[in-house]
């Protein structure tokens, strides 16, 4: 079972209609109209910081640089949840999710990860499938699988009841101090629309790593581009990241105070809406007493913090949500539990 | 002269004045209304300047009273909801953590004896052995 968890990526995104909120301009910016899925990337390899020989380490992918700081942050949760998930053998898991929710739809949704024999490390397999379905019949399907020892490709779709909504196909290249990757998304031959992301990410040194990433949307009568810049420092137990692009710039900082505090301040502005917003998260890890807080503040006067905590003796976590805009006096909680 | 009429005496002295209660009435009237306004006219005997400085200053220190009042009920609701949220929940976590500890502790004191309660205690230390007949 030790397999098919640590291998299977994180969750497959949400259908759009589900109750979790998230604040702030995307890094990518899509005309409306278009959908860019926030597919996450494949979970990180358990590669050696450095090849034998070879002074500058591989900068891992160009989506996870913000994603120390993003995980510091807490996720809104609204309604109560309950998730079981069940290991059927080391290839195969299930879980059941049923989700009371206030301001969206309640529902159930099923979802399968199967996890395949290519072991290419010690704690990931090939090829990894996730699917997805709710009881509306939308679906979330991945697929995962590393073609050659520095290919990966990734297949995901999303459907809302019968409908395809987003599709697309990527693949990563990791050489030995470099990172690229190219994502087709929703090509729809017949309309002649879709959307081309590359990205770059190079090391220049053991701490610094630069990248860029360009998208190209096209639509019948319509075409557009938009590139950015992203520059990534590593110091000793701090991460700080710029992006710089036509849609605006971030800039996240991450900092381990102790091995229990954990910090992190995010800054984004954006072009389009001439917005910028900072926020400030921790997240404190209390292993003895089986907690983990995370606890936000933020420009738009939203306080937020998330309570997990495992009840040992059960397989059992619970997980208690509370987000509140001090301006707009809206106040918004959740609970979660997850089995198994 | 002749043509000079002699009144009655009955008339009396012609009264230009309403007689003595008829003013302490009017007075009185006068005197129910107006009783703010005799102090507030007393004020014009200050000048000027130094009323409407006076009145510059009242007025500014009320509106920063009343807006200082608001304030501190609008902070001190922020303040409180804020720290409710982000961080009783984990004082409330660490204070039972400290209390299931000291509760072992005591726990291990009543088994072990005193000297083997506390955390770390010496590693030599053997709990009396119990006489076997």
């Amino acid at each position: 079972m030790g397999n098919v968890l640590a291998a299977s990526s994180p969750a497959p995104p949400s259908a759009p209609g589900s109750g979790v909120v998230q604040g702030g301009p995307g890094l990518v910016s899509v005309p409306p109209g278009f959908s860019m899925p926030s597919v996450p990337p494949p979970s990180v390899p358990g590669q050696p910081a450095g090849e034998t020989g070879s002074p500058l380490p591989n900068p891992g992918t160009y989506e996870e640089c913000h994603r120390k700081c993003k995980e510091v942050v807490p996720i809104q949760l609204e309604g109560v949840r309950l998730v079981v998930n069940k290991g059927l053998s080391n290839h195969f898991q299930v879980s059941h999710t049923v989700t009371l929710s206030t301001l969206a739809e309640s529902g159930y949704r099923f979802g399968a990860t199967y996890v395949g024999t290519q072991q290419t490390g010690p704690a990931e397999s090939f090829p990894v499938m996730m699917g997805d379905m709710d009881n509306t019949g939308s679906l979330n399907a991945q697929v995962i699988h590393q073609l050659t020892s520095a290919v990966r490709s990734k297949i995901a779709i999303q459907t809302q009841q019968h409908k395809f909504v987003n599709w697309q196909c990527d693949l990563e290249y990791r050489g030995d101090d470099f990172t690229s990757a190219v994502t087709l998304g929703n090509p729809d031959v017949l309309l002649g629309s879709g959307i081309i992301v590359a990205h770059y990410l190079q090391s220049i040194s053991p701490a610094l790593a630069l990248g860029g990433e360009l998208v190209y949307h096209r639509r019948p009568g319509e075409e557009g581009a938009v590139t950015s810049l992203m520059g990534r420092y590593t110091g000793n137990n701090y991460v700080a990241t710029l992006t710089l692009g036509g849609a605006g710039a971030h800039a996240t900082y991450y900092h381990r105070a102790n091995d229990q505090l954990q910090l992190g301040v995010e800054f984004e502005g954006s072009m389009r809406t001439q917005e910028t917003a900072v926020s400030f998260g921790y997240q404190l890890d209390l292993p003895k007493a089986n907690l983990l807080f995370k606890g936000s503040v933020d420009s738009n006067w939203v306080v937020g913090a998330v309570l997990e905590k495992k009840l040992l003796p059960l397989p059992l976590s619970l997980a208690l949500g509370a987000f509140l805009n001090q301006k707009k006096n809206t106040f918004q909680c959740g609970v979660n539990v997850t089995v198994g | 002269m002749a043509g000079i009429e002699e009144l009655s005496p009955a008339v009396g002295p012609v009264d230009t004045r309403p007689p003595e209660g008829e003013i302490d009435e009017d007075e009185d009237e006068e005197l129910d209304e107006t009783f703010i306004e005799r102090l507030w006219g007393l004020t014009e005997m200050f000048p000027d300047t130094l009323r409407s400085a006076a009145e510059v200053t009242i007025s500014s220190s009320v509106t920063m009273a009343k807006k200082l009042y608001s304030f501190s009920r609008a902070a001190l609701w922020v303040g409180t909801t804020s720290f409710m949220i982000l961080v009783l929940p984990v004082v409330f976590e660490t204070e039972r953590l400290q209390l299931e500890q000291q509760q072992l502790q005591q726990q291990r004191q009543i088994l072990l004896g005193p000297n083997a309660g506390m955390s770390g205690g010496m590693p030599g230390m053997m709990p009396p052995a119990p006489v076997k007949m």
